[in-house]
This record gives C-alpha cells, sequence and structure tokens, in this order.
C-alpha cells in the first residue's frame, strides 16, 4: 500500500545557478498512512550537484502539518527510530533516504490529498521545492 | 573374483555409497529451518488480561489452539512495521497458495496501547489480511505478557505527536498449547517463513 510519487517539477531558483539546481530529488515514494493511522512515511534521493556541502535541517509541506526527518534502526533484534536534526549532502554526492533508514516522516496529513509538494530548508534558506503527483499502487 | 570383477564392485560399491551419502544429508538439510531458532520446551505465555482489536477481553488462552505469528510494534511506525507484517502476510499467502496446513494466525501486539486504541488495531491488522489478530490495552498488563518471553519495548521520549517506541523485532512462533516454540531474528524476509514454517508447525493433536 503505498503511494508512489511520480513527477518532481518546479525547482526554486533561490539557489540555482546556470549549471542547474544544487539539489536534485530522484525515484521519490510516499507511503499511504495506514488505516487507523495519520503517519507515514516517504522516501526519495537527493543529490548534491554543488561544490558546497548542504545540510537539510527542516522539511515541511503544505499537505502535512508536522513533517520530521527520522531514522529506523535494527540492532541486536531491537528496533529504534529517531528523529535526525539534520540531514548532511556532501557535494556531488548523493543520499537515498529508504525503507529501514531514514525517512521522511510524514505527520498530520491534511484530507484528501492529491499532490504533495516538499519544501527543504538549509537554515533559512530554501534549497527547494517539490511538487508531485501521487498515483496508488498495489500491496 | 577376477580383477575385473573386484574393479567393477568397487567402483559400484563407491557409487552406491556416495548416492545414500547425498541423500542422507540433502535430506538432512532440507529438514532444519533455515531462520528460526528452536527452542525445546519454551515458555507458556504468561497470565495476562487484554483486549483483542475487537474490544473483548482476552487471557493467555487465546494463543491456545492455533499457531501464532507473533510480532510487537506501534502502529505510528511508519516504516519496520509494516513491512515487516507485508512479510508476514506475503508468506502466509505463499504458504495458503502452495496448500500448507496449518497455517499459522498473524498476532501483531501494540507496544504503545496509549494512541493504539482497539479500533485503530481493528483497521491496522484488517488491512493486512482477513484473520489477524490485534491485541492492545493496558500497559502494566502488556508487560506481563512480553517480560516472560524476552520482548523488550521502552517509550523513547519525544514530544506529544511524534514519540516513537523501541520495541523488539523478532517474530515468535507459539504453539497451539500456548507456549513459545521458536523465534525469527531480524532481518525478515518472506523465503525465510516460506521455508521454515512447515517445518515448524507440525499437525498438533
Amino acid at each position: 500500500m503505498k503511494i508512489f510519487l511520480l513527477v518532481l517539477t518546479g525547482l526554486l531558483s533561490s539557489c540555482s545557478n546556470e549549471s542547474g539546481p544544487p539539489l536534485v530529488a530522484t525515484d521519490l515514494e510516499l507511503t499511504a498512512a495506514m488505516p487507523g493511522t495519520s503517519t507515514s512515511a516517504a522516501y526519495l534521493t537527493l543529490t548534491n550537484n554543488s561544490d558546497e556541502l548542504i545540510r537539510i535541517t527542516k522539511v515541511s509541506s503544505p499537505q502535512y502539518g508536522l513533517i520530521e526527518i527520522h531514522e529506523s534502526t535494527v540492532e541486536g533484534d531491537i528496533a529504534r527510530m529517531r528523529q535526525v536534526s539534520e540531514l548532511e549532502i556532501n557535494p556531488h554526492q548523493s543520499v537515498r533516504l529508504q525503507r529501514g533508514g531514514i525517512h521522511l516522516m510524514m505527520m498530520q496529513p491534511m484530507a484528501n490529498i492529491e499532490n504533495v509538494t516538499l519544501n527543504l530548508y538549509d537554515g533559512k534558506l530554501l534549497l527547494m521545492s517539490m511538487r508531485t503527483k501521487p498515483a496508488v499502487a498495489g500491496n | 573374483m577376477s580383477p575385473r570383477n573386484l574393479i567393477l564392485a568397487i567402483v559400484l560399491g563407491t557409487v552406491m555409497a556416495v548416492g545414500i551419502w547425498a541423500a542422507i544429508n540433502l535430506q538432512r538439510t532440507k529438514a532444519q529451518p533455515m531462520t528460526a531458532t528452536v527452542l525445546n520446551a519454551g515458555p507458556e505465555i504468561a497470565a495476562f488480561s487484554l483486549l483483542d482489536h475487537d474490544a473483548n477481553s482476552i487471557d493467555a488462552s487465546v494463543f491456545k489452539g492455533q499457531w501464532d505469528l507473533v510480532f510487537f510494534g506501534f502502529t505510528n511506525c511508519p516504516d519496520i512495521c509494516p513491512i515487516t507484517l507485508q512479510i508476514l502476510s506475503a508468506a502466509k499467502r505463499q504458504l495458503s497458495e502452495s496448500g500448507q496446513s496449518p497455517l499459522p494466525r498473524i498476532v501483531f501486539v501494540s507496544v504503545d496501547p496509549a494512541r493504539d486504541t482497539t479500533d485503530t488495531m481493528a483497521q491496522y491488522v484488517n488491512a493486512f489480511g482477513a484473520g489477524n489478530l490485534g491485541i492492545t490495552g493496558d500497559i502494566e498488563e502488556l508487560r506481563k505478557l512480553t517480560s516472560g518471553i524476552g520482548i523488550y519495548f521502552e517509550k523513547h521520549d519525544g514530544d506529544d505527536e511524534s514519540y516513537s517506541v523501541d520495541h523488539s523485532a523478532v517474530v515468535i512462533l507459539i504453539d497451539p498449547d500456548g507456549r513459545l516454540h521458536s523465534l525469527f531474528g531480524t532481518p525478515h524476509a518472506i523465503e525465510n517463513f516460506v521455508h521454515d514454517l512447515p517445518l515448524l508447525m507440525k499437525p498438533w493433536t
């Protein structure tokens, strides 16, 4: 049960340069909240195309009241989930947010979400915005 | 016996011996669980009083009469818990399609009863298929259930909305007498359960 985020558009230009946007997101996937719950997870690959270290410190969305960066781990057969204060992406490197690891914890969803926009911040500076078109896939 | 017949007899004997050895070892390999740790006379589930997902009062006898595949987690866990339950559901579906009998019941026990009401549990466990059982209720009663079988859980402080609960990620198999039979450690995979469960879940008399 998951919603795949299909389209990535609308990179805001505040940090862009002539060679292209400094941060690009690909392979987006947003799991639907399980019945009876209001939390879900989003996974994506973030690529830093710039020469500077990028630190994602905040993620927001008009469609969700609260989004946090979390990391799930299983060590010694104990499952834990912790909030991550920032996500570092080295110059010209990619970071994959994936199942069983770092993910975006999507909370307080609005009703009847059809499109999801994610805003990623590096300090006060808005790095990018993603407009997505969800589609429902099977289990 | 001529030298030629003697050589032939030795060759035939060697071939037969190798064949028998291979057959015995192949059978032994097939008959062994690949992942599960099997306990000898595991502990009986301790007495407790909790609620099933239909808000019925239940006690330890709920684990008697069928094989139960049990996972402990919480519904606000967006990642490991639904993935594990999807693995168990897929394994059960594959076993059913292959004609396995008996099949296990999938049981999800909440380690976050403050947020996981019976209504929440009903919607959650039913999303993974029919016949599943959800258990929640008083946290002290929950500890009676978990402590006797070595299941750990502890709330991790966070804000009211997003606190998490650390918990054991093992899947346990309870036999129809209500005893801990075996456990599956992490990482979980569909093929591990499909391989091992038919070896573990013998018909029960």
